[in-house]
């Protein structure tokens, strides 16, 4: 099965080396760069910091360390937890300067699908209409810039 | 077109392919002991948040994901024992390229590139040597394209890496490796580097030109390993390179990867070179033991000689593929080059063998 003849050779290599070359160049399109080997892409830091939007317009509040407490639909307080479902080591590493692995353009991508992530999450909380970060970036030690980041928006009680 | 079909056809012997097989079994092996440690510790990844690259309905259930992790351990220890070891690492690529689109966030370069030379390496006649689960049979010759190609892969690597640094004007101006050395500067300290040198290499300029050396670095031996010219020293050069970046940051199984892939530049032949040793003499029997123990890639036929007018009151000879012989400081650096683990000292070697005058002894005489 491992053993190709000599013109099944020649397409195989055109395609891997065409594929190869594919991925390399269309890295920047995929907002983690994956299969472009940028190895130590940038030197970029970045603090996020999460905070809630609550129903009738209150807020935002923070979560401080991604920890927060919100009622049900019946009453009941409920406390929450942003590493319940985040366990990457970068995202689970709220309000401190953390390294960005691989550039911080790929921790903003993962962070926004980290939010909505836990936004689906949590049914419990009746209150959260919507999860936001706050996230500082120091890219490659310049001077910080800082984006706001939003989940989509939770249904809640009225 | 004359080259293409060379490179088609070409049949060599498959021996150092089989110590590229035994590292890259054991890089998959501990890459699935990590993942089954992340199972067992951290959970399944699926339980939380994770990013796939393939729809949602594609990915594999708890129990699906923990035999996949188990058969990837099975699969190394095959590749490492050199049991059906090509089906083995044929299989090892799929499943580890499967695992790698089911969650981005557990993407990393190094594993990607694993999984990449380890189907290229399923390919190639690399399960004839190093054998532990019996002798191989069959001759260990065998058609060479695949291993031409997994280098390939190699020099790819170094191209996307190397081009990626070119284009980033913080990385040519050398902001990114002033900001890691800032942001690690407390780890070096803790580590006993001085503090001088700490701040000697924090200087812009300092980093400046590192910057423009690793691009240099990565662009030349993209290149310079395909030159029967420059192969000896880009492969020294690489090498150290690697050991600096294993050494300054966390790259898991990259720089041991990348090494035994320089392997596939050796010359597929075996015992082209002679180490003569006097036998009679204990430094001779000494020097020729650790050329045996060192000697992986099977470069030397190791024989004690009789005394004649050339070998004369040298304890060992060397006689090189194009039968000149060296001896003494010349003799050491010819091992260095072809020996693994003497590698790094080559190029001090060969330089100080510049220098003397002895050493080399006339193949007629």
């Amino acid at each position: 099965m491992l053993h190709l003849g000599p013109r099944a050779r020649v397409a195989f290599a055109a395609c891997w080396i065409a594929g190869q070359a594919t991925l390399v160049l269309t890295a920047a399109r995929r907002a983690d760069h994956a299969f472009g080997f940028r190895m130590f892409p940038e030197a970029s830091t970045m603090r996020v910091h999460l905070l809630r939007e609550l129903r009738a317009g209150r807020g935002p509040v923070p979560a401080p360390r991604g920890e927060w407490g919100a009622r049900d639909a019946a009453g009941q307080l409920r406390h929450f937890s942003w590493r319940d479902r985040v366990r990457d080591p970068v995202l689970a590493s709220l309000d401190a300067r953390v390294f960005a692995s691989y550039g911080a353009g790929t921790q903003l991508a993962r962070l926004q699908r980290a939010l909505d992530d836990v936004a689906d999450h949590v049914p419990e909380d009746d209150e959260t209409v919507r999860l936001r970060a706050d996230v500082t970036i120091w890219y490659d030690g310049h001077d910080p810039t800082t984006v706001t980041l939003e989940s989509h928006t939770r249904r809640v009680s009225p | 077109m004359e080259s293409l079909r060379r490179w088609r056809d070409e049949v060599g012997d498959g021996y150092v392919l089989g110590a590229v097989r035994v590292v890259l079994g054991l890089l998959l092996f501990a890459n699935a002991l990590r993942a089954l440690r992340q199972l067992v510790v951290g959970g399944y990844f699926g339980d939380v948040f994770h990013w796939p690259f393939l729809p949602e309905a594609l990915l594999p259930s708890r129990t699906a994901y923990t035999a996949i992790v188990v058969a990837q351990l099975l699969l190394a220890v095959l590749v490492v024992a050199g049991h059906r070891a090509r089906g083995a690492l044929f299989a090892s690529a799929l499943l580890g390229t499967y695992v790698l689109l089911c969650d981005r966030l557990q993407f990393h370069h190094n594993r990607w590139e694993l999984f990449c030379e380890a189907l290229l390496l399923s390919l190639a006649p690399c399960d004839r040597s190093f054998t532990i689960a019996g002798a191989a049979t069959g001759s260990r010759f065998g058609p060479l394209w695949a291993a031409r190609l997994a280098a390939a892969q190699v020099s790819l690597v170094y191209v996307a890496s190397g081009g990626s640094k070119l284009l980033d004007p913080d990385w040519r101006d050398g902001q990114v490796i002033l900001e890691r050395f800032r942001l690690n500067a407390h780890h070096a300290l803790a580590s006993g580097v001085p503090q001088r040198a700490i701040e000697w290499f924090s200087r812009p300029e300092v980093t400046s030109a590192l910057a423009k050396v690793a691009i240099a670095t990565e662009l030349f031996l993209a290149l310079g390993l395909w030159s029967r010219h420059t192969r000896v020293f880009a492969l020294w050069w690489g090498l150290w390179f690697h050991l600096t970046i294993e050494a300054t940051s966390r790259v898991e199984g990259f720089t041991w990867l990348t090494l035994a892939c320089y392997a596939l530049f050796v010359t597929p032949d075996v015992r082209a070179r002679r180490f003569f040793f006097d036998s009679a003499r204990v430094k001779g029997r000494a020097a020729a033991r650790i050329v045996g123990w060192l000697d992986w890639f099977a470069r030397f036929e190791v024989k004690p000689w009789a005394t004649d007018d050339v070998r004369k009151g040298h304890a060992v000879v060397v006689v090189r593929r194009d039968g000149t012989h060296a001896t003494g400081v010349r003799a050491l650096a010819m091992v260095a080059r072809c020996t693994p683990l003497l590698f790094p000292l080559w190029a001090p070697l060969a330089l100080v063998a510049s220098f003397t005058k002895g050493g080399e002894a006339s193949a007629v005489a």
